[in-house]
């Protein structure tokens, strides 16, 4: 088990918390939920060891493409890039369903 | 497969029950996350693998419960124990005030979880509790969907509930068959042969032989109208009151042949349920086989080598009190309860002893204290076990403990040998008051090292480094102190030790225990509220509960 933190400069604060997905094998949960502060923190406690640099990859292109401001927590249970890409696009859809 | 329920997470499969109103209780944004895990280096989920709604079934009220199979297997910890337990009560709560409010509870689950042993443990047998005081008014309705299916300490729980529906991708049993296999080897059961395992736990041969009451297919629409229907017509199998049927049906087994499928079959449909009294345990000529339980057993009720018509259980009555012991027998038929392991005799006696103190006591104002002696080295470990359903033998004994308390029979528990697993479920943990033995000697836990090393894919010297600093996980007695659970622990009388003065002192300490029981409420809660569960042992327990509580009524 690793527990790694991210922090990103964003600007589209959300209003609403969200929660996606289930720490079953190779998937993941993430929890977004709104924040005060100017920065983005994504903590992350994943149980496949030695893969910053690859979250820091999947993190930068999801917030490329949604620069939203949170607090973001993410469980994973080994999951692939992909799997956690979708996992984020998919919170992302259920805030859009809130509004 | 389309609209499949089976292939739903937790959550998915209670919005799936409930009509379009669902509302979660105590949900992943309330940062209830197991304390245990993560120093254990294992990943915690944000609602600990339980979903607890609330909304309503065809327009009446319900309560769903829904336990993540794909979460660490569906275990039982103290955060997801509590959550169940909690709903559960005021669940009850709502009942007794008038307010129908129908619980049902999605099993998708391997039992304990292994990372919170001692949690686990308790908290199913909370669960029990709960479940027993519910169905004075309510049935409880189990469903059963699969891939985990309901193991362990929580096919306790299935047993006990009112009407359990499954489908055909679920198996129900007490014991794993790779946990058989490691504790009794692979001539036993065969973990590999998954035939075999799904022929023998699998629900098609459930459905035959009375331990689960409805298979159907896996589709929301199809499961949805089996709980709705269920509710509707008030279902009740009443499963762990057929003790005369299961007495009756061990009789008739022959020891030296191992019962197959095949064979189970066709005995079953033929059982006619006679009558058991199971009588006083009396003097005998020669000792029994040596255990802690039997010499503070032979002690505390003065019977000397003291035998009974069933030769592991021994019960009598002295001073206004019952006396109930399970004890070893070298020579015993059933070869997996020699060591004193709770086996479908064991668990099926003690329900129709403890029965019986209540029917006999139901006019009296006083009811007869229930002093149960715990040396319970585990559950048996056997096929034969597995096939008959152990855990409906150890569920007829929880539940008529559980019963019996909740008439108002103070039950007590005493400690001198080991508390292990689904024998300290059946014989133990339904008690209001524990009180231990402060002995090196006494083993407290779930499973065995070895099994829960394989279970947990740990080596042995990895599991032992992980219970230093986890008194969830603990072996011992005095770490098993830290969690609050026992009404005393007894300092300077060995497990052996049972000279006359160490005896009168462990009398009076039951006699005390039995008075602190007097005005009190029947229920387990004693163990949330002793000074060590407040301040460290059932923190996160009573964090949980005051969360549930609070957001019951929104």
């Amino acid at each position: 088990m690793e527990k790694l933190r991210y922090k990103f400069e964003t600007k589209n604060p959300i209003k609403n918390p969200v929660h996606i997905g289930v720490v079953a094998s190779g998937d993941l949960e993430v929890i977004f939920r709104p924040t005060d502060s100017d920065e983005t923190v994504v903590s992350i406690v994943t149980g496949s060891d030695g893969f910053k640099e690859v979250w820091q990859n999947v993190l930068d292109r999801f917030f490329a493409r949604y620069p939203i401001q949170a607090n973001i927590e993410i469980n994973d249970f080994g999951s692939t890039p992909g799997v956690v890409n979708l996992r984020l696009t998919q919170a992302m859809e259920a805030l859009k369903d809130e509004k | 497969m389309r609209n499949s329920f089976v292939e739903l997470h937790a959550r998915e499969r209670a919005e799936a029950l409930l009509d379009d109103n669902a509302r979660e209780l105590v949900g992943p944004l309330d940062n209830m996350i197991s304390p245990h895990l993560e120093p254990q280096g294992i990943v915690p989920e944000s609602d600990d693998g339980v979903v607890l709604m609330r909304g309503t079934i065809n327009g009446k009220n319900a309560l769903v419960i829904s336990i993540e199979g794909k979460f660490q297997g569906g275990g039982i910890g103290e955060v997801s124990g509590a959550k169940i337990v909690a709903a559960l009560e005021k669940a009850l709560e709502d009942n007794k005030a008038g307010k129908t409010i129908y619980p049902v509870i999605v099993l998708d689950t391997g039992g304990v979880r292994l990372q919170e042993a001692n949690y686990g443990l308790l908290s199913i047998s909370e669960i029990h509790n709960a479940v027993i005081a519910l169905k004075k008014y309510v049935p409880v309705i189990g469903l059963v969907p699969g891939r985990v299916g309901s193991f362990g300490g929580m096919s306790i729980t299935a047993s006990i509930l009112s009407y359990l529906i499954a489908t055909k991708k679920a198996r129900i049993a007490l014991n794993g068959p790779e946990v058989i296999e490691q504790e009794a080897g692979v001539r036993e059961f065969d973990s590999s042969d998954k035939d075999l395992i799904w022929n023998t736990l699998g629900t098609k041969q459930r459905l035959a032989t009375g331990l689960v009451d409805e298979v159907v297919d896996d589709t929301v629409e199809d499961i949805k109208k089996s709980v709705s229907d269920a509710i509707d017509a008030k279902k009740d199998a009443h499963r762990t009151e057929h003790v005369d049927f299961y007495l009756s049906l061990l009789d008739q087994l022959d020891p030296n042949k191992k019962l197959d499928i095949e064979g189970y079959r066709k005995l079953y449909p033929e059982v006619k349920a006679e009558k058991h009294v199971i009588a006083d345990a009396v003097e005998g000529d020669k000792p029994g086989t040596k255990s802690r339980g039997r010499l503070w057993f032979e002690k505390l009720t003065g019977i000397k080598n003291a035998k009974s018509s069933v030769s592991t259980v021994l019960h009598a009555e002295k001073d206004g009190k019952e006396y109930v012991a399970i004890v070893p027998d070298a020579d015993n038929k059933f070869p997996r309860v020699r060591n004193g392991e709770v086996g479908l005799e064991e668990g099926f006696a003690v329900a129709s002893i403890v029965n019986k103190v209540v029917a006999d006591d139901v006019d009296k104002d006083v009811k007869r204290p229930i002093i149960m002696v715990v040396d319970v080295p585990s559950q048996a470990y056997g096929y034969q076990e597995e096939l008959i359903g152990i855990h409906v033998a150890l569920g007829s004994s929880a539940a008529a403990y559980a019963k019996a308390r909740q008439a108002g029979h103070p039950v007590i528990a005493f400690i001198p040998g080991d508390a292990v697993s689904g024998g300290f479920l059946a014989h133990g943990l339904q008690s209001n008051r524990l009180i231990a033995l402060d002995d090196t000697s006494i083993t407290i836990q779930a499973m065995s090292k070895a099994s829960a090393a394989r279970i947990t894919q740990r080596t042995i010297a990895e599991l032992e480094e992980a219970t230093k600093h986890v008194p969830a996980m603990a072996y011992d007695i005095d770490n098993y102190e830290k969690l609050g659970a026992l009404y005393k622990l007894v300092k300077g009388i060995g497990s052996y030790e049972a000279t006359d003065e160490n005896v009168a002192k462990i009398s009076s300490i039951i006699d005390e225990a039995i008075q602190s029981t007097v005005g009190k409420p029947a229920d387990l809660h004693f163990r949330y509220e002793t000074p060590i569960a407040v301040e460290s042992g059932r923190k996160a327990t009573n964090a949980v509960r005051k969360a549930v509580f609070e957001q019951w009524n929104a």
